[in-house]
């Protein structure tokens, strides 16, 4: 049998149950002619023709979408567009900046943590921090080079009565600062939402006067990974001694607010410094952190090993 | 699709300016094989900035010549990495330096050379390049270890490009090791003498009368 009329049969046998009389010629020759001859995915030439079935036959849309996509663990998510189910615990929601995406954030089980999506269009009701769900029939997709799951009109989210262990988040790292990105130093922010504004306007509000805050968005590298930390005007106060007004008076005396940045960097790029956080995405949201200076028990240890 | 960010790679001098082989993955990027089968594409050392020589007057072109406890590297740097340029038209030489940059090998004219163009030069202070050594150290007797064990694709690569002497490379971390931890223990004992003792010490306040000054 050709795998037009394998997905044709699987499409038919979903519908089975429901009053609608399809002719499987028509099913069959709409399916060829996608996958066949346009060479459209499989998953897509599916979805047309269940699309198609709902709109011209009134079959439930319930019914055609696949109640079983395989249950699996976050760390087995490696590929995008796979229709997967996930048991996961919601570690953490993040203010979304777009209408279309009704929540953002991370979730969690007993293998990793990942980022998922619910879009707007999904109307699926709210989830809370700390609560356990069944996710079914979520997509996994890669955005930025990392995988993400989204939640759509066909997913179903249910809450369960179950604790789900996460790994442990606890991070102990020495590396080095090897990079600054975008809209670190003196910036400003919203004053309504807190957002860092970029050429003096607010992504959600427009044009606003904003407030001065200090902030640095930095890459530590320790040889094995990269970690993306943020820097709060409290970490860098200690680690630099440049507070928020000290900052102000720097870009004061330069007529420049980048010569904030400028010093910032003088005094932080390329150094050690000891961070103790919690992994979340891609970032790594700092606790603690403190220059790195080893000791000569160090050096001792590494000698020992050569003799 | 934004690729995940390449990770930099701590390799001495004698290690990287040893290796001549070039790889490409299957998305074009490319990586410098160490002989100890690390694979750079970017990489973090601490170094002394020897030299900087502008090749031809105002071009805005520099070769920099630098230096860790195993050897001597070289850089350029043009315009095209604005970050490390302003830095380098400011910088006095010698001076230590952090560096991130890309390794690229080139045909010189008589042997393959490596050179880095850096991203990244910022002047630390030598407890950067104590730890950087530590950890360099630590990362490159990882990978002996992994030459020894024949682990991986990279490994056999690097045994049949170079077939290294790995008593050798064991003998240049000792040495940066050695070098280094002289260093740290003289840094160690002149900040223990410096803790002066405050506690002997009584401030006394004086208290002056002015309500007479007031009441004229």
């Amino acid at each position: 049998m050709s795998r037009a009329e394998i997905l044709t049969d699987q499409i038919l046998e979903k519908i089975k149950g429901q009053n609608v009389r399809v002719k499987r010629e028509d099913i069959l020759k709409r399916m060829k002619l996608l996958i066949e001859e346009f060479k459209v995915p499989e998953s897509e030439a599916v979805r047309t023709i269940t699309n198609y079935l709902v709109r011209e036959y009134g079959v439930s849309r319930e019914e055609l979408i696949d109640k079983t996509s395989p249950l699996v663990k976050i760390s087995e998510i490696t590929k995008p567009n796979q229709w997967v189910s996930l048991k996961a615990k919601v570690v953490q929601l993040w203010d979304s900046n777009s209408s279309n995406v009704s929540q953002v954030g991370l979730i969690g089980d007993e293998t990793g943590i990942i980022k998922f999506v619910i879009w707007s269009k999904a109307e699926m009701p709210e989830v809370e921090e700390g609560k356990s769900y069944l996710f079914q029939n979520v997509v996994t997709d890669s955005f930025q080079g990392r995988m993400q799951v989204n939640v759509n009109r066909t997913s179903r989210i249910v809450e369960i009565d179950e604790d789900i262990h996460l790994p442990p988040r606890e991070i102990d790292v020495v590396g080095a600062i090897i990079s600054f990105q975008q809209n670190s130093g003196l910036i400003k922010r919203c004053n309504e939402c807190g957002r860092v504004l970029v050429k003096g306007a607010c992504q959600i509000h427009g044009k606003v006067d904003g407030y001065d805050d200090l902030r640095v968005k930095a890459v530590l590298d320790d040889g094995e990974s990269v970690y993306e930390i943020i820097l709060n005007e409290e970490n860098i106060s200690s680690l630099t001694g440049i507070n928020l007004e000290k900052a102000l008076e720097i870009a004061k005396e330069n007529l420049d607010r980048n010569a904030v940045l400028a010093e910032l960097k003088n005094k932080l790029m390329g150094r050690y410094f000891r961070v103790k956080g919690l992994r979340g995405g891609r970032y790594l949201l700092v606790k603690e952190i403190e220059h790195y200076k080893p000791s000569i028990e160090e050096f001792e240890e590494i000698l020992e090993v050569l003799a | 699709m934004i690729r995940k960010r390449e990770v930099a790679k701590r390799v001495f001098a004698q290690e990287l300016i040893s290796s001549t082989y070039q790889i490409e993955d299957e998305n074009q990027i490319k990586y410098v094989l160490t002989p100890t089968g690390e694979r750079v594409n970017r990489i973090f050392s601490v170094a002394v900035l020897l030299d900087k020589e502008e090749i031809g007057a105002d071009t805005n072109f520099w070769r920099l010549r630098l230096a860790d406890p195993t050897g001597t590297f070289f850089a350029t740097v043009g315009r095209f990495q604005p970050e490390a340029l302003d830095v380098i038209g400011e910088i006095n030489v010698p001076e230590l330096v952090a560096l991130v940059g890309k390794t690229r090998v080139f045909e010189g004219t008589s042997r393959k050379l490596v050179s880095i163009r850096p991203e990244i030069i910022s002047p630390v202070d030598l407890a950067v390049r104590d730890y950087w050594v530590l950890e360099t150290a630590r990362r490159t007797l990882e990978r002996i270890d992994g030459m020894e064990k024949r682990e991986g694709e990279d490994v056999e690569l690097a045994w049949r490009v170079y077939n290294p002497d790995l008593n050798e490379y064991r003998e240049m971390v000792r040495k940066a090791v050695v070098t280094v931890r002289e260093d740290v223990e003289v840094m160690e004992k002149f900040e223990k003498e410096e803790e002066i003792d405050f506690t002997g010490f009584e401030f006394e306040e004086e208290e002056i009368d002015l309500t007479d000054l007031l009441e004229e």
